[in-house]
């Protein structure tokens, strides 16, 4: 931890360590909720060995917070979330680009009162200006570690252009492209600048049966961005090549692909492999009752239960009146409550669930334990991002981006709701129910 | 004398020591210049009164602001975070819950370039807060006070100490069961060291216990069961279960139940005239604010008017007095006729 003694035996200068400690609390770890205490530093922003601190630094906490037996978990994960509060990651606004970043801040800044303390902005399938402009303001924001900026951006999810034209969901089918020559096409596609090592995209979307696609997964890999495999009409055998590519991941799994069939089970099928080429991938689930049977949420769960991802896939107009809005590319959408409809063919055009309440419905529909589903959005996304140690954990020197849970218990028989008390960033509190 | 305080099980014994600690903490009234000094052990007999102490302090009954602690032991060559260091289990178990302050925090450093003189400098450091205030501990089943293992002088000061072979057997169930990883050597302060403590309070819980409390308790000082030394000092205090009287007489532990139930019908506890004594202790304001470098136990006796105050007869006469008294003292109807004709002290005193 040579940073945190840096910093602190600096703040001891001004007579405040920047120690916080919780107490009273229940911290999630692994499969558990553990009465335990948890220190942070506010000047770091990392989560510090306490004992370390006492022992070594002789640093008593300048707070010490209570928590009265509330469970303190590490800051949702959000992979994959098209906009928010108005704002859609894949429109540049009329007045341009320096607006879009606005708005990008905005969308930060508000989406950090949910819980959400980092998230992959994604892009629908779009024309190439689009990420032109678009990919430089979505990039990770968190190398300032300030606070005040709200949610932090861990990169873009390029959710297409590369993917199947009969398994383009609401994508608007005549932007789609071919990854015919590999990196290349991506390369143009998303911008060469755009796929350098620095680059600001995390995770791409790819159906692995188009042509030229398994060599983009692999040139993806080696620039340290995600392949998941989505959108696509893949058969099993063509998915699991996809993932000897160096796929990781599948995108919102049993949307826009081929259902289970007992003869080919498709992408599904990845997550029962008893193939020892390939390990079972990590996936995406919308858990918002509209995309996907709970029945069928628990059978994914339970043929892997390391590999699920709670996503919200929301777009702008979560928390908007009920009504039909203008889209991308000249389509519209009618919101009806939580569902989300293509007007011209009455598709499911994203959710506007919020990732907290994905969680509560992940307990109730598959029996999965608090601690258990919260992993399905900390954990495992760090995980699958390669962040482990950086965030998703309450590990020390992970970043201390934190949320304070209730669990509610429900009016109707055992459902039980978790609400977000307090958020965290970087040591910080930054939201107060 | 020697107080026995006998209680059920582990859970009320436990708090029965939890409460008195904070009552002599509260009563001893510590400041800054003034802190109140506790001597700590780990093991598992203590960990149910970390746990009192912990809750009572979470409600808000009590601050360990200005208690300076003083660990008993720490093993050698194992990393601090290691999770089997007393560090961690001090960390675990009370200092990571209470607001003792990191400064005030003592305990021997097994990794220290040269562990004679980190040994040395310990026995000064308590010296230079003005002794130990409460030394709380437990023993081992051999009677063993600290890493004090049988045979141990009962002079001895804080030092290196080998550890015995059967303790490191035992100890290998907490190092993966490898011997290789099992620490060989110890620090820990000496029995005179927990002696010169002008408090020392003692918790045995468990029938396995039971043995050393009775060579402890009812047969003679003796260097192999060196608990058993505690018979030389003046304010002892052992608190036990049923389960750890086992192998005890009858008649000790009627003794033992019989005077705190006569303190206690007497209107009071017999830890309160010691806490009264505490008081006119602190009135000589040069006995703490000047303490001496503590060489031997003479240094930190409690001064002459403690002992004048004790109420009953020490450990050592016990044998006489009972055969004498007996039926006195373990008849009930004798007992309270007894009680009306004066005080306690003044009967015992007879």
């Amino acid at each position: 931890m040579p940073s945190a003694v840096r910093a602190m035996g600096s703040a001891a200068v001004t007579g405040r360590s920047g120690v916080v400690k919780f107490t009273n609390c229940l911290l999630v770890k692994g499969a558990d909720l553990v009465q335990e205490d948890l220190w942070v530093s506010s000047v770091t922003g990392k989560i510090l060995n306490g004992q370390e601190i006492l022992y070594g630094h002789l640093t008593a906490p300048d707070d010490i917070i209570d928590l009265g037996g509330r469970i303190l978990s590490p800051g949702l994960i959000d992979v994959q979330l098209n906009g928010a509060y108005g704002f859609d990651f894949s429109v540049i606004p009329e007045d341009g680009s320096i607006a879009y970043g606005k708005g990008v801040q905005q969308v930060n800044r508000n989406l950090i009162r949910g819980g959400v303390t980092s998230y992959l902005p994604t892009l629908t399938s779009q024309r190439t200006e689009v990420y032109h402009q678009a990919l430089p303001y979505l990039g990770p924001s968190g190398s300032t570690r300030d606070p005040i900026l709200g949610s932090e951006s861990l990169g873009a999810h390029c959710e297409g252009p590369f993917m199947s034209p009969t398994k383009n969901g609401i994508h608007n089918a005549s932007v789609l492209q071919i990854p015919q020559d590999g990196i290349a096409s991506l390369a143009i596609c998303y911008g060469p600048s755009n796929l350098t090592q620095a680059t600001p995209i995390k995770l791409v979307t790819i159906a692995p049966e188009l042509p030229g696609a398994l060599s983009a997964i692999q040139s993806l890999a080696s620039l340290g961005i995600v392949a998941s495999i989505g959108h696509s009409e893949a058969t099993y055998e063509e998915a699991k090549l996809g993932i000897k590519a160096g796929a990781r991941s599948i995108t919102h799994l049993f949307n826009a692909m081929k259902p289970l069939h007992h003869r080919n089970p498709g992408i599904f099928g990845l997550l029962g492999t008893a193939s020892s080429s390939i390990s079972k991938p990590y996936f995406g689930i919308i858990a918002d009752g509209i995309h996907i049977h709970p029945t069928s949420i628990k059978i994914a769960y339970n043929a892997h239960p390391e590999g699920l991802i709670l996503v919200t896939d929301a777009m702008r107009l979560a928390g908007m009146p009920d009504g039909v809005y203008d889209w991308t590319n000249g389509s519209r959408i009618v919101k009806d409550g939580a569902l989300l409809t293509l007007e011209e063919n009455g598709k499911i055009a994203g959710s506007s669930i919020e990732l907290i309440d994905c969680v509560t419905n992940f307990m109730n529909w598959t029996g999965a334990s608090v601690p258990m589903a919260l992993k399905a959005v900390t954990e495992t996304p760090a995980r699958m991002l390669g962040l482990e140690g950086v965030k998703g954990s309450l590990q020390e020197g992970t970043d201390a981006d934190l949320v304070v849970l209730d669990v509610l218990e429900g009016a109707v028989g055992d459902d039980k709701r978790v609400v977000v008390d307090q958020v965290w960033k970087f040591g910080v509190k930054v939201h107060d129910r | 004398m020697t107080r026995l305080i006998i209680r059920d099980d582990p859970q009320t014994a436990s708090r029965y020591i939890a409460d008195y600690i904070i009552e002599r903490i509260k009563t001893f009234d510590p400041s800054p210049e003034r802190p109140f000094v506790l001597g700590l052990p780990t093991g598992s007999s203590p960990v149910l009164t970390y746990q009192y102490l912990v809750q009572r302090h979470k409600a808000g009954d009590i601050s360990f602001r200005h208690v300076v602690t003083f660990n008993m032991d720490e093993y050698v060559g194992i990393p601090r975070e290691h999770p089997e260091s007393y560090h961690s289990f001090m960390y675990k178990h009370f200092f990571s819950h209470v607001d003792v302050r990191p400064e005030n925090i003592n305990i021997l450093n097994g990794n220290a370039p040269d562990l004679e003189a980190e040994c040395q400098a310990y026995e000064d450091k308590i010296a230079n807060v003005g002794g130990i205030e409460l030394f709380l501990g437990g023993i081992g089943p051999d009677g063993h006070i600290a890493f004090n293992e049988p045979g141990s002088s009962l002079k001895s000061r804080t030092r290196v100490k080998t550890l015995a072979y059967d303790t490191i057997l035992a100890n290998s169930r907490f190092f993966g069961n490898d011997l290789d990883q099992v620490p060989r050597m110890a620090l820990t302060v000496g029995v005179q060291t927990v002696l010169d403590a002008r408090e020392v309070v003692i918790i045995i819980t468990g029938a396995h216990k039971a043995l050393a409390l009775q060579k402890c308790l009812e047969e003679g000082i003796n260097h192999m069961w060196t608990l058993s030394s505690l018979q030389l000092h003046p304010h002892p205090m052992i608190v036990i279960d049923e389960d750890a009287t086992l192998e005890l007489k009858v008649k000790t532990v009627k003794y033992f139940k019989s005077i705190e139930k006569v303190a206690t019908e007497q209107g009071f506890r017999q830890m309160l005239p010691r806490i009264k004594k505490r008081d006119s202790v602190h009135e000589e304001d040069d006995f703490l604010s000047a303490p001496k470098p503590q060489r031997n136990g003479l240094t930190l006796a409690v001064p002459a008017q403690d002992m004048s105050r004790s109420a009953s007869p020490a450990l050592e006469p016990m044998s006489a007095r009972i055969s004498g008294n007996e039926a006195n003292v373990f008849r009930p109807v004798d007992l309270n006729s007894e009680l009306q004709f004066g005080p306690m002290s003044a009967r015992v005193a007879g």
